[in-house]
């Protein structure tokens, strides 16, 4: 189609979810010594973007999640979310996704997903009808009035993600979401993830030690280095999408997941 | 045949035997009065029993609002706050091993020989269990659903009303049964040791004149009372805590499963 004449191009409008980590560090302090956890940790995050974290354990990828959540403070730099800084958890802008078993194990999967919206006194209609809406989304219909220990790991973590998009954040950090899930589910819920996303534009943050499925999953990998914890690496995943099974045996798959090996094998 | 059924039957034939063995001269009278000789006893001195529960059935409510009451407010205090679990949990503890009842001629001291002493010593008994069990309770929590809670923008208190309280409610409730039973057991035993009113005093009057059916007429009673507030604790745990019996059944299923997997040796 021919571009309209004579109509000045707006600047298209900032989009919600973009993610800005400007200089970040993160000292802990014990008794006897400072342990730096993260070292200047820059980062720009566009909006819709899939973002994986790798890095061996205590690289201090989850410590950068729980700062873009505002469940922790960092002791240098700035993060903000949406153009604002995040000095504490912010619902509306952020939706956290934890390891299995941060469900109410006394709430029913619908009740779960309405929790958030229940902390601000939203309706009862309007919660359960938001709530169904995020159940649906997840593939979880018809799951409502089960308890957790009446669902699967894979279904348990369904709902943690309906419950993280139920007040329709533009940001969605995931902390190893899929760790204690076995293969074959942790293929699946891979494949229903990223259904999720491209269905909702989420900008999405998903922190985990597979490397697989890190280079199937992302836009962009993310490689951080231990003591202290810096960003060693930044991949661009150029594989299109939807992405398939078939393509985990192709060479640029597996050139990307060595290269990102490669990073880790040195610090580890 | 089920379980509970079975059950039963095996209720149903001791209180048989406790009816049969007095009468054909198995056991006397006087170790074992009959089992309609003893509900006589109790019928015959109606007013007497009725008057002695209504005294204990009194000490038992007022003592169980404390214990209760102040053991999951202090158990609550102790098992969210490390300061005071440091200096109090080791005391509590040990506490619990000494056989408090050498502190009730203390109490009658101090309170006389009517319900105050019994209801303060009663407390005292139950309250232990009911702070051990909610400060555990508090301390046991997944801090993962602290966490949750947090990211979604829960404030201090929504996390207590929301989180900590419905995520404590099952340990609680198993102490207040301990708690509870203890309760039942700190005011009939005060009441036999010293007193002048209560079924306590009433079981032991009647064995110094070595009239058995009042005896256990009276013992019925406390039986009686003991499976009451079981039945009902029990009630409560399956209204508030369904969640955690679902948990239960399912690892229960899941040795069950596991236990068959194994070859026989």
């Amino acid at each position: 189609m021919q571009p309209l004449a004579n109509v000045t191009p707006l600047k298209p409008p900032p989009r919600a979810g973009a993610i800005e980590v400007r200089n970040v560090g993160q000292v802990f302090r014990t008794r006897s010594q400072d342990v730096v956890a993260l070292e200047d940790v820059s980062l720009d995050i566009k909006p819709g973007r899939f973002v994986v974290l790798v890095g061996p354990s205590g690289c201090g990828k989850s410590t950068l999640l729980m700062m873009m959540a505002g469940l922790r403070a960092q002791t240098a730099g700035t993060i903000t979310i949406n153009g604002a800084p995040i000095p504490q958890p912010d619902p509306d802008r952020v939706g956290v996704v934890f390891q299995e078993a941060s469900l109410f194990p006394w709430l029913t999967a619908e009740d779960n997903v309405e929790f958030p919206l229940a902390l601000r006194g939203v309706a009862k209609p309007e919660r359960r009808a938001k709530a169904q809406d995020a159940l649906k989304l997840v593939g979880l219909e018809g799951f409502g009035k089960r308890h957790p220990h009446e669902l699967s790991g894979g279904m348990k973590q369904r709902v943690s993600i309906a419950r993280g998009l139920v007040q329709d954040p533009p940001v969605l950090l995931m902390d190893e979401p899929f760790a204690a899930l076995d293969e074959q589910t942790r293929m699946t819920m891979g494949d229903e993830l990223l259904r999720i996303w491209a269905a909702t534009g989420k900008t999405v943050v998903f922190v985990t030690h597979s490397l697989t499925e890190a280079v199937y999953l992302a836009d962009e990998v993310i490689v951080m280095s231990p003591r202290p914890g810096r960003i060693v690496d930044q991949l661009q995943v150029s594989l299109p999408r939807p992405r398939t099974y078939e393509m985990l045996s192709g060479d640029a798959f597996g050139a990307l997941r060595d290269r990102i090996w490669r990073h880790i094998r040195k610090s580890a | 045949m089920s379980a509970k059924t079975l059950r039963h039957l095996i209720v149903i034939g001791l209180l048989v035997l406790w009816e049969l063995l007095p009468r054909t001269g198995v056991i006397p009278e006087l170790f074992l009065p009959s089992l309609s000789s003893t509900l006589l006893a109790g019928w015959n001195e109606a007013a007497e029993y009725g008057h002695a529960l209504a005294v204990t059935l009194y000490e038992v409510a007022v003592s169980m609002a404390f214990a209760c009451g102040g053991g999951i407010l202090l158990g609550a205090i102790v098992g969210s706050l490390p300061r005071p679990r440091l200096l109090i949990m080791p005391m509590v503890s040990s506490l619990y091993a000494v056989p408090l009842v050498i502190l009730y001629p203390v109490f009658t001291v101090w309170l006389g020989i009517g319900s105050e002493s019994k209801i303060a010593f009663a407390s005292i008994y139950g309250f232990l269990p009911t702070m051990l069990a909610t400060a555990a309770g508090i301390q046991t929590i997944d801090p993962q659903l602290l966490l949750a809670a947090r990211s979604m923008g829960a404030t201090l208190s929504q996390r207590l009303v929301r989180v900590i309280i419905p995520a404590a409610i099952p340990t609680v409730l198993s102490g207040l049964r301990i708690g509870g039973a203890l309760v039942i057991v700190g005011v009939v035993v005060s009441e036999m040791l010293i007193s002048s009113a209560g079924i306590g005093y009433l079981i032991s009057r009647y064995r110094t004149i070595l009239d058995s059916p009042h005896v256990f007429a009276g013992v019925l009673l406390v039986l009686f009372m003991a499976i009451a507030f079981n039945t009902a604790i029990r009630w409560v745990e399956r209204k508030a805590a369904i969640w955690q019996t679902g948990t239960r059944a399912g690892q229960g299923a899941d040795e069950v499963g596991s236990g068959a997997m194994q070859p026989a040796t």
